[in-house]
């Protein structure tokens, strides 16, 4: 997958005008990303786009020895035409591919050499290799892998292999005596490991469960393969002419676009397969308000930025929950909160109690309709609850707008055990000492109508803990930070407010005053709707520590580094049929755009793989 | 020297030593019996440590949580605490401000020596620890010859070239103590108690890293007086 990834990726870097590419996206894709302008990567040299970490393992795919020292033009790809990335995935297979123009076919075969010719559909010759297949018709071609989940081949497998009189072919939970063993003797008992997979029968001609499985495997992907061709060369059946949102996208004539059927996408949503299996009823009805839930973008490279236009488009159920979520006033209050010298910030605003109101509204029925003991069960404690609660009291508390803001790393205080040793005898004793250590510094802060009751949380808890202590007009919880540093929580102004910075509890529990936001960059928030973010790339992205994430966070933030220029994310338009955003990426440096665009595709590699 | 390696084992895997505090004190009687204890001391470091806590995985490692590192230690004494020679096997964990405090009698060193191989090795599942015959540590009642333990210099060596600079704030500190005095020692960076009895070795984890030979040493002692 990585390495398909990779074709993807670079082909994508080389796009160009096609006639007609859409007509090689399968209906099956759920996102599309197609670039229309070629002209920014004509300078950009191989060896510098080998450089990147998408492309460490093409280049050893396509300049393996026989192709050694070749351009893409030499392998015969048409640079002049659009290049279109697909993925899609559901219940059964996963496809994914791009599309291309194609030149010469001669120099594209030097470089896809180990493809064979497989079968001519229609018009289009297809050929094969171990993973992937290459489709040619005219002068389009298009790479695509189609692969069954593993999870269907196992159900069909498993459904077979028993049906046939099979047995268990895993592992033998029971003794010789019929006792099931307990986990422990199962692991320490070797001569059960050993049954741990299935041998091979004595008769060749038989097969063992995993042979069987690859078999049909093998099966499954050429049946979904010949379906997904056949859907595309013989009936004319793609992604445009089932989908008259990305037919209507893919004619935008910016530098790139993007699709993403996210009515589809929630497929993936591990948490609905509880409902997909057990209740596939109301799975239906929740899947219901997602129709429509459509993605769609417009990338524009400009002299100094990149900015992709986001429409997000929603069905009349959840267009309807958006519409009364983002019906809300923004809170100007946090505005003071927010340090000018912040690398990182965001403000989200958005009214929970009419998005509470509407969602009960809009979900409600669906649960009420089905005939579910469980569900039933639910229903009603969720009325009696509406009816009980009282909800003036739980939403303003919480109205639902927050903010955060990053302030970079600060030098905290922290005790640790030092020894000390005796000269005489080198015995050694404890005593405590103070310690500093690096912290990431971050206030978060909510609106709330009724300060008094998180006040009321605090003073109570704070006769369960002396950690938890009122101090001046701040409330301070020690070590609450990793066991190590303490929290702080300024509760006042109609804004309750976490943070781990002392300067902050101790000097501007008011605000900021004149070091708070510039009036430029409080416009922009202001112009935004119910959301916005900044964040300074390398004075965020460099600062953080990388002990605090794990190594896929950490190779993110690596692709990351290097860069400089800022992010910022605004929210433009929200009614109950589409949001707008837009994601905006301006660099200081001399590189042209083209090298700032690989540069977030190579971040997308790094996040994608 | 390092008895409670296993520990070693589990932490420096995934917290560099930059903030690590060891010592290792031995005491050897004439009789070539004695106790040793073994120091870690991760104080300094513990917003790291629990931050560290807090993660599935770390450079592709999964990380313990504390019920299986209590797990780990407690297994790990049941079966010090059955070999041969050794006796009040004794750990100390502090999960607060992460210190780790071990010690144990021995009849041995070739018995403590091979007591620990044999319970690392169950521990760790590794069985090429119980296989090493490597000696750490020789003792012919007049002269004592030390060195640093392969697991333990292993490790060390495997901390990351970016984290070099922080290896200097962490140290490892090696006692020796025996029951007459010291006549004298090969390794000059020793310091030698105003008792004559005992010697003390401190380096920092970054000079460990660099040269592993650093704590090795040949204390040679007075003769016993009839």
């Amino acid at each position: 997958m990585r390495i398909f990834f990779s074709f993807a990726l670079f082909f994508l870097v080389c796009k160009g005008f096609c006639q007609q590419p859409e007509k090689l996206i399968p209906k099956e894709a759920v996102s599309v990303f197609s670039l229309n302008n070629a002209s920014l990567f004509q300078k950009i040299s191989i060896d510098d786009l080998i450089n990147y970490d998408f492309m460490e393992e093409i280049h050893q795919e396509l300049f393996d020895g026989s192709t050694s020292g070749k351009t893409l033009k030499d392998a015969g790809i048409d640079l002049e035409q659009k290049l279109t990335v697909f993925y899609g995935k559901d219940k059964q297979y996963e496809v994914s591919g791009f599309s291309f123009g194609m030149k010469d076919s001669s120099q594209l075969f030097t470089v896809f050499d180990d493809f064979q010719p497989v079968c001519t559909i229609g018009e289009a010759k297809v050929y094969g290799s171990f993973f992937n297949n290459l489709v040619i018709s005219n002068k389009d071609a298009l790479l695509i892998r189609v692969e069954p989940l593993i999870t269907y081949v196992d159900r069909i497998t498993d459904s077979i292999w028993f049906a046939q009189g099979n047995e268990n072919p895993f592992v033998n939970y029971f003794g010789p005596d019929g006792d099931i063993f307990n986990e422990q003797e199962f692991d320490e008992n070797e001569e059960s490991q050993s049954n741990h997979f299935p041998n091979a029968f004595d008769d060749p001609n038989m097969k063992n469960y995993y042979e069987f499985r690859d078999s049909i495997e093998s099966n499954l992907h050429q049946e979904l393969l010949d379906r997904l061709l056949n859907d595309l060369f013989i009936e004319g059946i793609s992604l445009p002419t089932v989908n008259k949102y990305f037919q209507e996208q893919i004619q935008h004539t910016s530098d790139g676009i993007f699709f993403m059927d996210n009515s589809r996408n929630i497929n993936k949503a591990n948490g609905l397969w509880y409902f997909q299996t057990i209740l596939p009823t109301l799975y239906e009805d929740i899947r219901e308000i997602y129709d429509g839930n459509i993605i769609l973008g417009d990338l524009s490279l400009l002299e100094k930025s990149i900015e992709f236009d986001f429409k997000v488009l929603y069905g009349e159920k959840l267009g309807s929950i958006y519409k009364e979520m983002t019906a809300s006033k923004f809170d100007k209050n946090v505005l003071r909160y927010i340090p000018n010298t912040s690398t990182g910030y965001f403000t989200y605003n958005i009214n929970l109690r009419k998005a509470y109101e509407k969602s009960y509204e809009v979900i409600m029925p669906i649960l009420e309709d089905e005939k579910n003991a469980q569900i039933a069960m639910n229903v009603l404690t969720i009325e009696l609850l509406n009816e009980l609660v009282n909800k003036d009291a739980l939403f303003d508390t919480y109205k639902g707008s927050m903010f955060g803001s990053f302030h970079g790393i600060k030098k905290v205080k922290t005790k640790k055990i030092e020894f000390s040793y005796d000269e005489e005898t080198f015995d050694y004793s404890e005593r405590i000492a103070e310690a500093i250590e690096d912290m990431p510094i971050f206030t978060i802060g909510f609106t709330t109508k009724r300060s008094d009751i998180p006040e009321k949380v605090l003073k109570h808890l704070s006769r369960l803990t002396s950690q938890l202590k009122k101090e001046n007009d701040y409330w301070c919880f020690e070590n609450a930070i990793l066991d190590a540093a303490p929290l702080y929580m300024v509760n006042k102004n109609g804004l309750f407010i976490f943070s781990n910075d002392v300067d902050f509890a101790k000097k501007y529990s008011e605000g900021y005053g004149a070091e708070a936001l510039s009036a430029k960059k409080i416009k922009a928030i202001k112009k935004s709707g119910f959301m916005y973010a900044n964040f300074d790339v390398n004075e965020t992205i460099n600062r953080l520590p990388s002990d605090f994430f794990t190594v896929r966070q950490e190779e993110f933030l690596d692709a990351f580094k290097g860069k400089t220029g800022a992010m910022e994310l605004i929210s433009n338009e929200t009614n109950n049929q589409h949001t707008k955003l837009k994601l905006k990426y301006t660099f200081e440096s001399t590189d042209k755009s083209g090298k700032h665009l690989l540069d977030l595709i190579n971040i997308l590699y790094v996040v994608s793989k | 020297m390092k008895k409670i390696s296993f520990l070693l084992y589990l932490l420096m895997g995934f917290i560099n030593t930059s903030c690590i505090e060891i010592i290792d004190d031995l005491m050897i009687n004439d009789n070539g019996s004695g106790i040793i204890k073994y120091t870690i001391n991760l104080s300094s470091c513990k917003v790291k440590v629990n931050s560290i806590l807090a993660l599935d995985s770390l450079h592709g490692k999964k990380v313990p949580k504390i019920p299986e590192i209590k797990q780990k230690i407690t297994a790990f004494k049941m079966h010090l605490s059955a070999q041969k020679g050794i006796s009040n096997v004794l750990i100390d964990e502090n999960y607060t401000d992460f210190i780790f405090k071990f010690s144990c009698n021995f009849s041995s060193v070739q018995e403590l020596q091979t007591a620990l191989q044999l319970s690392l090795a169950k521990i760790t599942e590794d069985k090429s620890i119980a296989e090493s015959e490597a000696k750490w540590i020789e003792w012919d009642g007049s002269v004592l010859t030390r060195s640093i333990p392969s697991i333990t210099s292993e490790k060390v060596k495997q901390i990351d070239k970016k984290d070099e600079e922080l290896l200097k704030q962490g140290s490892y500190t090696s006692i020796t103590r025996f029951e007459r005095r010291i006549e004298k020692f090969d390794n000059e960076k020793s310091k030698l108690s105003k008792s004559l009895t005992a010697l003390m070795l401190k380096v920092d984890t970054y000079s460990l890293k660099e040269n592993e030979k650093l704590l090795e040493n040949r204390i040679f002692l007075a003769k016993i007086k009839n």
